[in-house]
């Protein structure tokens, strides 16, 4: 399985990357929605993307609803990762279309939960 | 006494057991829920007698978990642990069925008045 | 009213654990202590608006910000670190435990953009110190102080 992980912070994408390798997916970075859609038009089949909320260029909330609107990624499943000041704008990400989202900080096992949930089943992560 | 922490954030359930803990009514039975339709399944199977939730949850808010369970005939003790006390959020927590809504920052003695309170354990 | 303007030091203490044991955990705990700091020392700070208003500041040593940087990024241990990757790694630690600390109080309020510098980032006379919590990692201090606008008052 693929995911697609979108947040201007290296940082937090270093650790979202490391994270879903465990899990058994391959992974593509994109630092704003912008790119993240360049990657989707250029045809990458992701199954998951993990969407930061503050992003120049493209913020999350933007990107979610330009992925719902097109046919294409109907399968692509979204997930926020949020810090909780955004807390109160998830709402608005979940109504756009947003699956499911994981608050900072989160454990391999929080973010496995919410994707058994979402009907992706990841490998167990490695005790 | 069995008590349900509903929160998203997992460092704030952390938080709310630690303090629940240090004012004396920590139980020996302590579930967590990080929403409410989580929270109102874990009810309805291992009947808690206590559920501490937080009141901004973006699927479905605390009040909107109190009304469900109200509705599903469920009589639980119920309370708030939220950052927002204003009185007009006091009367609506009141007003489903909340025994009382505890205000940020919270303390182990606003915790111990407030269970007292209602008799619960 | 007793009106309570910070949060408890035992809860950003849990913050802070927190947020090391899932993005920091390497074997090695952070211990409740306090140390100096070096006059070198790396400075993140995030600001709180709104119903609550805070200045957030987290210090620590250049290596323990290197320490930091590389572990959060996945690097290797003694890999060197550019001035962007730190500011990367430190801005996103002050977010995450700012905005944790943010939870603790009332609401509703915003943060702000992390800021991360080498050197003392020293407070403004309009504010005051209401919350210290030092802690030890890897041997080095971590400091993190939470200021709170003078008018505010603080705990009387």
């Amino acid at each position: 399985m693929h995911a697609l992980i979108i947040d201007d912070s290296r940082t937090m994408r270093s650790i979202l990357k490391r994270i879903v390798h465990e899990l058994g997916f391959e992974t593509t970075e994109a630092a704003n929605g912008q790119e993240a859609l360049d990657v989707l038009e250029a045809g990458l089949q992701a199954d998951l993307c993990l969407i930061d909320w503050n992003m120049p260029l493209m913020d999350g909330y933007t990107f979610v609803t330009r992925v719902r609107a097109d046919q294409r990624w109907r399968n692509l499943t979204l997930m926020m990762v949020t810090t909780e000041s955004e807390h109160s704008q998830i709402v608005r990400a979940l109504a756009a279309g947003a699956h499911e989202y994981v608050i900072k900080p989160f454990t391999a096992e929080a973010i496995v939960e919410k994707l058994e949930l979402l009907g992706l089943h990841a490998k167990e992560v490695p005790a | 006494m069995k008590i349900l922490v509903v929160d998203d954030s997992r460092v704030m359930r952390q938080i709310v057991i630690r303090t629940l803990r240090q004012s004396g009514h920590g139980g020996n039975d302590i579930l967590e829920a990080e929403n409410g339709r989580q929270a109102l399944e874990m009810v309805l199977a291992e009947h808690p007698d206590l559920v501490l939730s937080d009141w901004n949850m973006p699927e479905m808010t605390g009040i909107d978990l109190l009304d469900s369970l109200r509705q599903a005939g469920s009589t639980v003790t119920f309370g708030f642990v939220t950052s927002e006390g204003s009185e007009a959020m006091r009367s609506r927590a009141s007003a489903s069925g909340a025994a009382f809504l505890i205000a940020k920052p919270f303390t182990p003695e606003a915790f111990d008045a407030a269970l007292s309170a209602t008799k619960v354990g | 009213m007793i009106t309570v303007d910070q949060p408890a030091v035992q809860d950003v203490y849990s913050v802070v654990e927190e947020v090391w044991n899932t993005f920091l955990g390497d074997g090695v705990p952070i211990l409740p202590g306090a140390r100096d700091l070096p006059d070198d020392a790396w400075y993140s700070a995030i600001t709180v608006t709104g119903e609550w208003e805070a200045l957030i500041l987290i210090a620590m040593p250049l290596a323990l910000a290197g320490r930091i940087t590389t572990t959060m990024l996945g690097l290797p241990e003694d890999d060197e670190c550019s001035t962007e990757d730190l500011t990367d790694a430190l801005g996103e630690l002050v977010n995450i435990v700012g905005g944790n600390i943010k939870s603790l109080m009332p609401g509703p309020s915003t943060l702000s953009l992390p800021l991360v510098a080498q050197g003392a980032v020293t407070t403004t006379s309009d504010l005051v110190e209401v919350c210290e919590v030092g802690v030890v990692w890897h041997d080095e201090p971590v400091l993190i102080t939470i200021s709170v606008p003078k008018l505010a008052g603080g705990a009387s």
